[in-house]
């Protein structure tokens, strides 16, 4: 660790792991209410848990994110960080407000929570992704200027590389976009219009940034590659993305009351979305390819490697097949979503906070990289979750196809709830393949916690 | 040992891909949408101002040329001349975009807007996007200009020329597909 | 000439094509404000509706059903809602306040909100407001949603 400063990554990356446990349980409680209806009901009812879900899964990557700032930004800018007192203050303001947000959502009936935040001041609450409490979303607002501010002076009283501004850019985007979760209009066609201004110009959007100044910055250090090659491609890739994804906005435009046009422009410009996926992956191979050294910590390479990929896969491919219009059509707000959903958010988001993770935990612990034991567990939870997830989304995928065929693309719908019953067996597998993503996160967890092997050499005689 | 390299910066030819792929998808889908409309495109393109596409077809094709007098003059060093010669171009270009908002000043005035038909929001769609990439080529060659102008280029060294030169005649490339496609054929 | 992969052209595109695309986003933001009045019903939006919107997120609805599309896929569809209960307000307002507080044993449950009256009823304006929103292609594809 060069600069003392980079320490504050650590709670920011434990945190994360936390509530990305947190997460996934919750995660396995709504995959039981699929196929047993009624479970933790009326405690813990389907819409409360996949508030938990989400919002920890939201909350968790920023950590996540903010962690990779706090250990990247120093040494690119070649100095340390403007307040790391700030960045602790900001930690536990942040851990707080989201553990009582959540615990506000267990506890209490929604509507009650709406009245003790006094929700009608300024009405935000209600919304996918975005149930927070007002005040809750002031706090996010402030907790994240405090955080742009220091890292901002950071970078720019500093050494500037393409690394830190592409990650700045994104994070300065992340947000200003959030502020439109702000703006909650009754008319339901402009409520949603807006609202995509804040998720997709999030996920498909600025994020993608942050997650390719990450990406960028790792496979500098792991393969000791040319900063100005890797620096390239980064801008060639971010350029694909914004290209691609701004009016790419349009394919969530296609039948909520917008003008038809949409349907034409949106279908395009979202049917290149995954270019920039594309280019990630064969940008993150290649550069493993031309790598000069052998990098002890092969777990992080494994994980870079597989972001691009189950990335290009989830995000790239599932989103493109059921992108187009005409096919859109039948399956809008069905398990196909679900299944892109799950499997892009894993893929992008997920698997880029792991990978930085992967990279820094260990040197802030004070090794270049973990024992070689706890490394061999990191890459079996690699793959446990990788292809655990793969078959989440077959799964859903399945789901959808036939949830289609049934209530959508047929002379003889059938009624929704007529048809979830017959696509259960999926509901059933899908849970088994969560349970295994679980021992997977599991087995994640306890590789922090392993030492011990025999580091093997290039040209040692020795062998494992 | 120098292969054949393609002209300008290996970066601009991803993009020129990108732009080439986006504006061929379009055309394919106004091809797709006119299969289906075919009685509906043939009465509103009688609607088009077809003079005006003709003459911007020309400006288009003459600015083109400017741009290679002005790639053959760098190439000779007459970084001067390749200046005035881009300078030509842009003006040219000018004169397609003044051409380009009365067409469109017109349709407007007439209460056409996206959503009026398909056909429609083809025309205004395909067009207004390929006018956008026409002022993006004026912004880039302008700063191509000025920079021959000031001496940063050499018969060795003139990527830049290239690569503005390059995206100009994709622009005018993707006008010589459009006006035959949207304006003409039936 | 020769084949440089210069890191400044690429910026420069970066630069240029987000502020390109961008701008054409914001065109057509500008085009659709102009368009959606003539789709969305806004005719429709009287206080009760407005009311119904308030309850609609209150409780969290779409934690469970998909508006339009868009929500959670644990319930159905409510874009069309009225539609499908007959073009009847009491119908949904019936069903509202008919759910069991326990919820009905193995099957996936709907909690009992304990609405008022004038939240019931305004609930039931506003999903009769969002079923006349003129969707395209009349979405969704038919009346199980």
């Amino acid at each position: 660790m060069k600069y003392q400063s980079q320490a504050v990554a650590k709670p920011y990356f434990i945190a994360a792991i936390g509530l990305f446990v947190g997460q996934i349980l919750f995660g396995l409680i709504l995959g039981m209410q699929y196929v047993w209806g009624d479970f933790m009901f009326p405690e813990i009812p389907f819409n409360v848990a996949r508030m938990v879900h989400t919002n920890l899964l939201i909350v968790w990557l920023l950590f996540g994110f903010m962690g990779a700032a706090y250990y990247l930004v120093p040494e690119e800018a070649e100095r340390e960080l403007q307040s790391p007192f700030l960045a602790w203050a900001l930690f536990w303001i942040f851990l707080i407000a989201g553990a009582l947000t959540v615990l506000g959502y267990l506890l209490v009936p929604y509507a009650q929570l709406a009245d003790i935040t006094m929700n009608d001041l300024l009405p935000t609450m209600g919304r996918e992704f975005l149930e927070q409490p007002t005040i809750t979303k002031v706090g996010i607002v402030i907790v994240a200027l405090g955080f742009l501010y220091n890292i901002g002076v950071t970078i720019l009283a500093g050494r500037k590389t393409v690394v830190s501004l592409v990650l700045l850019t994104g994070l300065v985007g992340l947000a200003v976009f959030f502020l439109f979760a702000f703006y909650n209009p009754t008319n339901v066609v402009d409520d949603k219009y807006y609202w995509w201004w804040v998720v997709h110009l999030w996920v498909e959007g600025v994020w993608e940034l942050i997650m390719g100044a990450i990406l960028a910055y790792v496979l500098i250090k792991v393969t000791g590659v040319d900063r100005e090659v890797i620096e390239k491609w980064l801008y060639v890739i971010i350029a694909m993305t914004l290209i691609t994804g701004i009016i790419g906005t349009g394919h969530h435009y296609y039948w909520i009351g917008t003008p038809d046009y949409w349907q034409w422009w949106g279908s395009i410009f979202s049917a290149m979305e995954p270019i920039p996926f594309f280019m990630m992956t064969v940008f993150a191979f290649n550069m493993v390819n031309r790598r000069r050294r052998e990098h002890p910590n092969k777990a992080t390479v494994l994980w870079a490697l597989g972001t691009a990929v189950m990335a290009f896969l989830g995000a790239g491919v599932w989103g493109f097949l059921h992108t187009l219009a005409p096919i859109n059509y039948y399956t809008h707000g069905s398990q196909v979503t679900a299944a892109h959903g799950h499997m892009a958010f894993y893929g992008a988001y997920v698997m880029i906070v792991l990978t930085i993770i992967s990279y820094a935990m260990p040197i802030l612990r004070g090794q270049e990289a973990s024992d070689p034991r706890s490394q061999v567990l990191e890459m079996w939870s690699f793959w446990l979750m990788t292809v655990s997830m793969v078959f989440i989304t077959l799964f859903l995928t399945g789901a959808g196809v036939l949830q289609v065929w049934l209530q959508r693309y047929t002379e003889d719908p059938q009624p929704f709830m007529v048809v979830q019953e017959k696509i259960e067996m999926f509901y059933w597998l899908r849970e088994l393949a969560g349970a295994v993503f679980l021992i997977g996160l599991i087995v994640y967890v306890i590789s922090f916690f392993v030492k011990g092997g025999e580091r093997v050499t290039i040209g040692s005689s020795d062998t494992a | 040992m120098k292969k054949q390299d393609l002209p300008g910066d290996f970066a601009i030819w991803i993009f020129i891909f990108a732009e080439l792929l986006v504006f061929g998808i379009f055309f394919l889908a106004y091809a797709f949408a006119r299969a289906a409309n075919v009685e509906l495109f043939n009465e509103y393109q009688q609607h088009l101002d077809r003079e005006s596409g003709a003459i911007n077809t020309v400006v288009l094709i003459t600015s083109s040329f400017f741009v290679v007098l002005a790639v053959n003059a760098i190439r000779h060093n007459a970084a001067q001349l390749c200046a005035r010669w881009i300078g030509l171009a842009v003006l040219l270009g000018g004169v397609f975009v003044y051409l380009k908002l009365l067409e469109f000043g017109s349709k407007y005035a007439d209460g056409i807007t996206l959503s009026t038909n398909t056909f429609y929001m083809f025309y205004l769609s395909l067009t207004f996007f390929h006018f956008m990439h026409v002022l993006m080529g004026m912004v880039i060659l302008t700063v191509v200009a000025v920079k021959a102008w000031q001496g940063a280029y050499s018969a060795e060294t003139h990527t830049g020329v290239e690569t503005g030169a390059s995206y100009w005649h994709m622009v005018d490339l993707v006008w010589i597909v459009l006006f035959p496609l949207v304006y003409v054929m039936h | 000439m020769s084949e440089i992969f210069t890191k400044s052209m690429a910026r420069n595109i970066y630069y240029g094509g987000s502020v390109f695309f961008f701008l054409l986003f914001l065109a057509l933001t500008f085009d659709t404000s102009g368009e959606v009045p003539k789709r969305d019903n806004h005719e429709a939006i009287d206080e009760q509706v407005a009311l119904g919107k308030q309850v609609w997120e209150e409780n969290n609805c779409i934690g469970c059903h998909t508006l339009l599309g868009e929500g959670a896929y644990f319930a159905p569809e409510l874009g069309n809602v009225y539609k499908r209960f007959g073009n009847s307000t009491d119908a949904i307002i019936g069903f509202i306040k008919g759910r069991p507080v326990e919820g009905i044993p193995g099957r996936r449950s709907m909690p009992q909100f304990n609405l008022s009256d004038e939240e019931l009823a305004a609930v039931a304006a506003f999903l009769k407001y969002v079923s006349e929103i003129k969707t395209a292609r009349d979405w969704p594809p038919n009346i199980q949603g």
